[in-house]
């Protein structure tokens, strides 16, 4: 599963350290991530991510 | 102030800070600054396109008054920040019928900052018109343009174009149109260094949408109006793009001296291999320069003396802001000395997370350069010109 970091905040996506402050647990591909989901740091849109 | 036609019918109701020196409390302002106002003035409806900060929202009421405006219909807000959208409530107050129009993530916004109510605000989406009669207004969200809500509103009929802090620039001057592009031009660069470069590549895929629209003048939020537009979207179109230039920009501080002289021999040795640099002394620097100069740069080479085991704190302020700037740097390195031990190379390098660079081996030294340091900067200075030649600026 590929890590996919923020274009606008530079925050990272790890699937494999999920999404503690959202409550999102390991294991969970970019790509399976809800399209309205947001970066949790600038809330920019999913679209605003690229592959690590 | 006092209040001036850019076009019939259409009026800058502004202020001018010649005195403000600093903004955000970070960046110096060495022309000063200026919140531009517009009203639009149509045969049915009469719109102000955003407001100024709200230390001189009297100046925008008295503007008001002075040109007789007994009603405003709409007030368009581009952006949220404080320095546009601060006067809202003053307006508001003033001219209570009037409705706000922004986009969705705006008004949040507005309702968060400046506790406007929701129900004030007309929402528009990307691509709506506004009638004032005569003249239409339209809207295009532009998000992360700076920050997630900014949008810019074009005057259909005049073809102008009020984009508020994109392709502006900081400059107090009672000048209402930009009369020497030289000068602009180096205003708007520094303005997009501190401002707009971290959002480089989502104004990139803006410029053509503007070009398209063919604007006969662009009437920003900060400095005079651009009657060229051409000028200042060729302008933007080179500072967005991947292109860097053969610079190699130095920001260094030394405490005892041998920092100095390794700054001092690595500059002469770029500059004998052909590679232009630029040394800045963070103890007096302007960082509005620093970020100026980072535009383009194709290297950013650190100069740091150690303290206590790190970087100079003056090195880490200025790695920061340059990382957060996100400029399109390729290459970086770090070179120093330190006394008794550290790690001012390794901190340095894991603070540029933001960049995508390839680093060159560091030079970090032991006391005063000798000999070999000497040689180990030149096998810098050569690394840096090979990798100019294979990108082509060299």
């Amino acid at each position: 599963m590929d890590r996919y970091v923020c274009t606008i905040s530079g925050h990272v996506y790890d699937p494999e350290k999920g999404e503690p402050r959202l409550d999102l647990p390991p294991g969970k591909a970019f790509e399976e991530l809800q399209n309205d989901w947001q970066c949790p740091v600038c809330f920019a849109d999913k679209s605003k991510f690229v592959k690590a | 102030m006092v209040a001036r036609e850019i076009a019939k019918g259409i009026f800058w109701v502004g202020a001018l800070d010649f005195d403000r020196r600093l903004f955000d409390e970070l960046i110096p302002l060495p022309e000063g600054t200026s919140y531009n106002s517009y009203l639009v003035r149509g045969s049915e409806k009469t719109a102000l396109i955003d407001t100024v900060d709200p230390k001189k929202e009297e100046e925008l009421i008295v503007n008001l008054i002075k040109l007789g405006i007994e009603q405003i219909d709409y007030i368009v807000i581009n952006h949220a920040e404080q320095d546009h959208a601060g006067s809202l409530p003053m307006v508001l107050e003033m001219y209570p019928r009037a409705k706000v129009v922004t986009n969705e993530k705006c008004r949040d916004l507005l309702v968060a900052l400046l506790q406007i109510a929701p129900e004030s605000v007309m929402v528009v989406k990307d691509g709506d018109t506004l009638s004032l009669g005569d003249r239409t207004l339209r809207f295009f969200l532009t998000p992360w343009t700076h920050w997630p809500e900014t949008q810019i509103t074009f005057l259909v009929e005049d073809k102008i174009l009020f984009p508020c802090d994109l392709f502006g620039f900081h400059q107090a001057t009672s000048e209402l149109y930009i009369t020497n592009e030289a000068d602009a031009y180096r205003s708007a660069k520094r303005y997009y260094a501190e401002i707009m470069m971290p959002f480089r590549n989502s104004i990139r895929g803006y410029i053509q949408k503007v070009r398209d629209l063919d604007p006969a003048m662009i009437a920003p939020s900060h400095g005079p109006v651009n009657k060229n537009p051409k000028f200042i979207l060729d302008a933007y179109a080179e500072w967005v793009s991947d292109d860097v230039k053969n610079v190699v920009v130095l920001p260094y501080i030394s405490m005892h001296g041998s920092t100095q002289k390794m700054v001092d021999h690595l500059t002469g040795a770029l500059i004998q291999r052909g590679v232009d640099v630029k040394p800045f002394n963070l103890t007096h620097t302007d960082i509005g320069e620093l970020a100026y100069s980072l535009v383009d740069a194709a290297t950013v080479v650190v100069a740091t003396p150690t303290v206590l085991f790190g970087p100079h704190p003056q090195i880490v302020y200025a790695t920061y802001l340059a990382n957060v700037l996100k400029p399109k740097v390729r290459f970086a390195s770090v070179i120093g000395s330190f006394g008794w031990g550290g790690k001012a190379a390794e901190t340095i390098v894991k603070m540029l997370d933001h960049v995508k660079v390839e680093v060159l081996e560091p030079v970090v030294i032991k006391g005063l350069p000798d000999e070999a340091a000497l040689v180990a900067l030149n096998r810098l200075a050569d690394d840096i010109a090979k990798k100019h030649k294979e990108i082509g600026i060299l």
